[in-house]
């Protein structure tokens, strides 16, 4: 690629505060780095050759020849390790208590990206982005008894003393693994007991069957050990992160959304755009008013500018009044990346 | 708290009261506790029914097989997105929709088959004389016989024939493996009278033959072997998230870095002066007159 700096451009971005000049900065691509290793994919999952794929050193045609499933396979992918029969039967129980959860918001999120004539796997994937921080955090579930058992510990506290502990920052919380949904429902109970039945039982479960405890004794209301609680405590016992339960459970979760799928598009119609309407019943913003004209715009525009802190303030307070702004939401500032559970980001090979 | 549904639907795959999920008529947990495996839910889910031994086993080798291969349009996907470190299920999502057209066209393979055996049933001709038909006429228009050929492992796909031997050792062999190595068979002889190189049966041919013959239709296939890839999927965009070093460009690390400056290589349009407002008209009608830029247009 040539070098335009000399010929007649816009100069130096027409602004003689730029701090360099833009006039003379080089064009065209980065030379190849022969200094540094050529970049590879590196992985310590699987690797592949022409004849074989390789799982943490498992010939996945061996590991099924041999009998291995997936439920073993998840083992091996997240854990480096083949489980133990109970521990495989354990995570068989788990996935099919998460294959299906009805009309709940992945199958409802898969039902309308089938709506509009797309990829049967373009709803499988967006159903697996409805796992959140609220419904299926399994990884804000997971990191929080992670990051008390450890602080706990570390002070010398037992588990009854670290679950109060977690209570008491957390009740009411969608990610405590303790609410009233499963009040009238057996299944996470019978998960849990079927977990200590065989055996694979451990400190997860018992924390948050130490949570259960110290929860309904704070709360005004009847708890008890949800979905959430149940199958995450359960699943971190097996050895999962919170991360890979995370994964492990929406990828479970969207095999059903598949189907939802299939059923939306044999039962249903697809949409166009510009189809739904959406009544005025549903509108509770500002009443209809006449635009207007283009030349009166200084007599009706108000600018959002803020010249001292009080103004600011002052805006700040009453633009929470427009729902859809964003001010009404806050964030607190950390490295994103903790979100996901992930404790640190770029970490050197 | 508002329990309601997010989408008011019929449906007759499942429901869910304060008491229990039902998945077709089956409580969940019972299933659980009974002991079925969840490749027999599988098959209440898509199939409305409990598989036969034989069938349960199939799925199982088939969805353990096809789980973790390694470096695919699926798992650089989602190690792509990784590298933004968005919330991790963004990145299994990515994986998922990677299954398209080319990476693993299950369904589009299934309808394949569906097609010329109605050929062969309404026609009155047999499997293997379909299966020829349908060769010669996907050769014949220079298109790719779908379940045919893999580009990496290119000595025939390791999942590939094992695939079709358990299929016939649980004797599932049903009509669609006739079909399939019938294909396999005119493909080859085809191939070799052509003087071309062998192209071995890929695992979407072994594989989805397996699951039309235990009774999934295509779609439901295509689900389970794309979603069942976002269990490896997850795993290798957790290991670039935990281990790896996010946006994927630092000059300090010792590797080149995959979207590091050097890994860009331009095949554009010259670099050229940005022309003024006031000659941009006669520059852009220039431009149009002289369509050079046609060549640019994708």
């Amino acid at each position: 690629m040539g070098d335009l700096g000399d010929k007649k451009g816009i100069g130096n971005l027409d602004n003689p505060g730029l701090p360099y000049d833009y006039s003379q900065r080089e064009y065209g691509t980065v030379p190849l780095d022969d200094k540094r290793a050529r970049f590879q994919w590196v992985s310590e999952v699987a690797y592949k050759n022409v004849h074989r794929i390789v799982a943490r050193g498992y010939d996945t045609t061996e590991l099924v020849e041999e009998g291995y499933g997936v439920t073993d396979v998840l083992f091996v992918d997240f854990q480096a390790r083949i489980p133990t029969t109970e521990e495989d039967k354990m995570l068989n129980y788990v996935m099919i208590l998460a294959l299906e959860d009805g009309l709940s918001m992945p199958v409802a999120i898969s039902r309308l990206v089938a709506q509009s004539k797309t990829f049967l796997t373009q709803a499988c994937g967006a159903s697996i982005l409805a796992f959140g921080h609220a419904y299926g955090a399994y990884s804000a579930f997971g990191n929080m008894l992670l990051d008390s058992l450890e602080a706990g510990q570390a002070q010398g506290l037992s588990i009854e003393q670290i679950a109060q502990g977690i209570v008491k920052e957390h009740l009411g919380s969608e990610s405590l693994g303790v609410s009233d949904l499963m009040l009238k429902d057996p299944a996470a109970k019978r998960m849990i007991a079927r977990a200590e039945k065989l055996g694979v039982a451990g400190t997860y479960v018992e924390l948050i069957k130490a949570i259960a405890k110290a929860a309904q004794e704070a709360s005004d209301t009847p708890v008890d050990i949800d979905m959430l609680g149940a199958m995450g405590s359960v699943m971190m016992d097996l050895g999962f992160s919170p991360e890979a339960t995370w994964a492990i459970l929406a990828v479970t979760r969207s095999f059903a959304a598949g189907a939802h799928y299939i059923e939306e598009v044999e039962r249903g119609s697809y949409q166009k755009l510009g189809q739904p309407l959406t009544p005025k019943e549903c509108y509770d913003g500002q009443a209809d008013r006449p635009v207007p004209p283009l030349a009166d715009r200084d007599k009706h525009a108000k600018s959002a500018l803020c010249k001292d802190l009080d103004q600011w303030n002052k805006a700040e307070q009453d633009r929470k009044k427009v729902l859809g702004s964003g001010y009404s939401i806050h964030e607190e500032i950390e490295d994103p990346s903790k979100k996901t559970g992930i404790k640190s980001v770029g970490k050197k090979l | 708290m508002d329990r309601e549904p997010p989408l008011e639907r019929k449906t007759s795959i499942s429901y869910k009261t304060e008491e229990k999920t039902v998945l077709r008529g089956y409580d969940l947990s019972e299933l659980a506790e009974e002991g079925y495996s969840f490749y027999d839910a599988m098959f209440v889910l898509f199939q409305d029914r409990l598989p036969t031994e034989p069938e349960e086993k199939m799925l199982k080798y088939e969805m353990g097989v096809f789980l973790e291969h390694s470096m695919s349009p699926s798992a650089v996907g989602a190690i792509g997105v990784s590298i933004g470190r968005p919330n991790l299920p963004c990145a299994i999502a990515a994986s998922i929709t990677t299954f398209g057209g080319v990476h693993g066209p299950g369904a589009a393979h299934g309808y394949m088959m569906k097609k010329y055996l109605k050929r062969a049933h309404d026609e009155g001709k047999t499997v293997d004389e379909m299966a020829k038909i349908l060769v010669d006429e996907y050769l014949d228009n220079k298109k790719p016989v779908m379940g045919m050929g893999q580009p990496q492992h290119i000595d025939s796909d390791p999942r590939a024939e094992p695939i079709h031997l358990k299929q016939e050792e649980l004797e599932l062999n049903g009509v669609y493996l006739q079909m399939q190595r019938a294909i396999e068979k005119h493909f080859h002889a085809r191939r070799k009278a052509e003087g071309r190189s062998y192209v071995g049966v890929n695992v979407v041919g072994a594989g989805n033959t397996a699951l039309c013959d235990i009774g999934f239709a295509p779609n439901a296939a295509w689900c389970i072997g794309s979603v069942c890839r976002g269990f490896s999927c997850a795993a290798h965009a957790l290991f670039n998230m935990k281990r790896g070093r996010a946006w994927g460009a630092s000059r300090r690390e010792p590797m080149v870095q995959v979207i590091d400056l050097s890994m860009i290589k331009y095949v554009g349009p010259e670099d050229r002066v940005v022309p003024k407002q006031e000659d941009r008209q006669e520059y852009a009608k220039k431009q149009k007159e002289e369509g050079e830029y046609k060549q640019w247009v994708i």
